[in-house]
């Protein structure tokens, strides 16, 4: 059985973090109006921010167009780079308000004024000799899961926040996020194989 | 009693104190229910964590780069002709009078106030944004706030060093120049008002940089043609004064 990746918590700009001397010379580069250096930038870091965008999107089509905006938006805004944290970091947290806002929008065309994010969470306990032995792919699984607790679930257990930083990010009481969280794993437990 | 969902899920994360911890392992040691939960939620979270990162098809690459190429208005960032404008009116500046009208140098724009002062009218719903929003449009406000700041010296700086010689231009010229400026102000105030009421609109955060943009650009022709009038090139000062009279 393989050891899992110790997965760190991601950090925000406002926590210290050393800026790498390849990191300045990037910048420098892109902000200097070098393409390539974007593209070099871009490959750096894309599969994190599309990892991100498709998860929270529930959707790796809607992943891409949200990995072409969060980049573009990058490219004109990288003059507010100012330094103090990587610009991993910084491109991070753009992607991550890009994507709440994107989730955000769809979320009042659809009309749900009344956010499932807030509602008690009541988990439905799932028997496991119930559920199926085919083990599903996580990814769909994760895409399957219903939009607010989804959103929850990729920023704590994949992204790495912890309750009080998603629920910030959310805007939820950090006991939804809990609760919310709860409610994506009870998800994906019916979903997964057993181990035996 | 099975512990509460919320307990068993800071069981699952560590997240109990030692006390509660002891709590829920009591049960467990005679719960086969809970304790079959615990494992299948501690798998799950083995699995999530062993997610690797899912790379992009490389199409958005391409569609990126050509946005990048082929529409570099839309793609050029804000940042990149501010110094730019900003050096250029300065540099225009040194040795020359700036001569104004009566008008005061007022800052173009109030510094926004955590109330929304200045030009704009304060947003009216902010109980409705959540905080993620909030962070959002004050990221942007932030850059908005530097890059208005860019062009506040450069103006400011202009209306300061060259004040004495009122009556260099022309009564008529002076008040075209008025007049244009009061336009782009006005224009300068509703972008602002737009981006109160939705500071993540890209019209609108463009709306306001070019205007800004413009006001630089007509300050840098009034210098221009103070520095014709003073050099005594009738023609190159007539040029640029009817330039003038045409944006009004």
């Amino acid at each position: 059985m393989t050891v899992p990746k110790q997965r760190q918590p991601l950090l925000f700009p406002s926590k210290s973090v050393t800026v790498g001397a390849g990191d300045t010379a990037l910048v420098a580069r892109v902000q200097a109006g070098d393409v390539d250096a974007f593209e070099a930038l871009y490959k750096q870091h894309a599969a994190r921010i599309y990892s991100l965008a498709s998860r929270m999107a529930g959707s790796p089509d809607e992943g891409e167009d949200l990995l072409q905006e969060i980049f573009l938006q990058a490219y004109r805004k990288l003059g507010s780079f100012k330094g103090d944290a990587s610009v991993g970091t910084w491109l991070y947290r753009l992607a991550v308000n890009h994507c709440l806002d994107f989730v955000r929008s769809r979320r009042a065309k659809m009309g749900r004024v009344t956010d499932t994010l807030d509602a008690a969470g009541s988990f439905e306990p799932v028997s496991p000799r119930e559920t199926p032995l085919a083990r599903l792919d996580l990814e769909r699984a994760i895409e399957q899961l219903p939009a607010g607790c989804r959103e929850a679930f990729v920023l704590h257990d994949v992204e790495g926040f912890d309750h009080k930083e998603v629920a910030r990010l959310l805007g939820i009481a950090e006991g939804t996020s809990k609760s919310q969280v709860f409610k994506a794993r009870m998800k994906l437990r019916g979903l997964l194989a057993r181990r035996t | 009693m099975h512990p509460n969902e919320i307990v068993i899920n800071d069981y699952v994360d560590a997240a109990l104190d030692r006390a509660e911890r002891a709590d829920v392992e009591r049960h467990l040691a005679g719960c086969v229910e809970c304790r079959e939960l615990v494992d299948d939620l501690r798998e799950v979270r083995r699995q999530t964590a062993a997610l690797q990162p899912m790379e992009p098809p490389s199409r958005v690459w391409t569609r990126i780069d050509r946005a990048l190429r082929q529409n570099p208005r839309s793609a050029r960032p804000m940042w990149q002709w501010l110094p730019v404008a900003a050096l250029l009116v300065i540099g225009t500046a040194i040795g020359v009078r700036y001569v104004t009208s009566a008008r005061p140098a007022a800052p173009v724009v109030a510094a926004p106030s955590p109330n929304g002062g200045g030009a704009a009218a304060p947003g009216g719903n902010d109980s409705a944004n959540s905080a993620a929003s909030r962070e959002l449009a004050k990221s942007v406000e932030d850059d908005l706030l530097q890059a208005e700041q860019h062009y506040q010296r450069a103006i400011t700086g202009l209306e300061q060093i060259a004040n004495a010689d009122k009556g260099a231009l022309d009564p008529h010229t002076a008040a075209t120049l008025q007049k244009n400026l009061s336009v782009i102000d006005q224009a300068i105030n509703e972008s602002r008002a737009a981006l109160k009421a939705q500071p993540t609109s890209e019209p609108a955060q463009q709306s306001l940089l070019d205007s800004f943009k413009t006001k630089v650009a007509l300050l840098q022709d009034t210098v221009a043609l103070i520095n014709e009038m003073r050099k005594g090139n009738d023609a190159g000062a007539a040029r640029i004064a009817s330039g003038l009279k045409q944006k009004s």
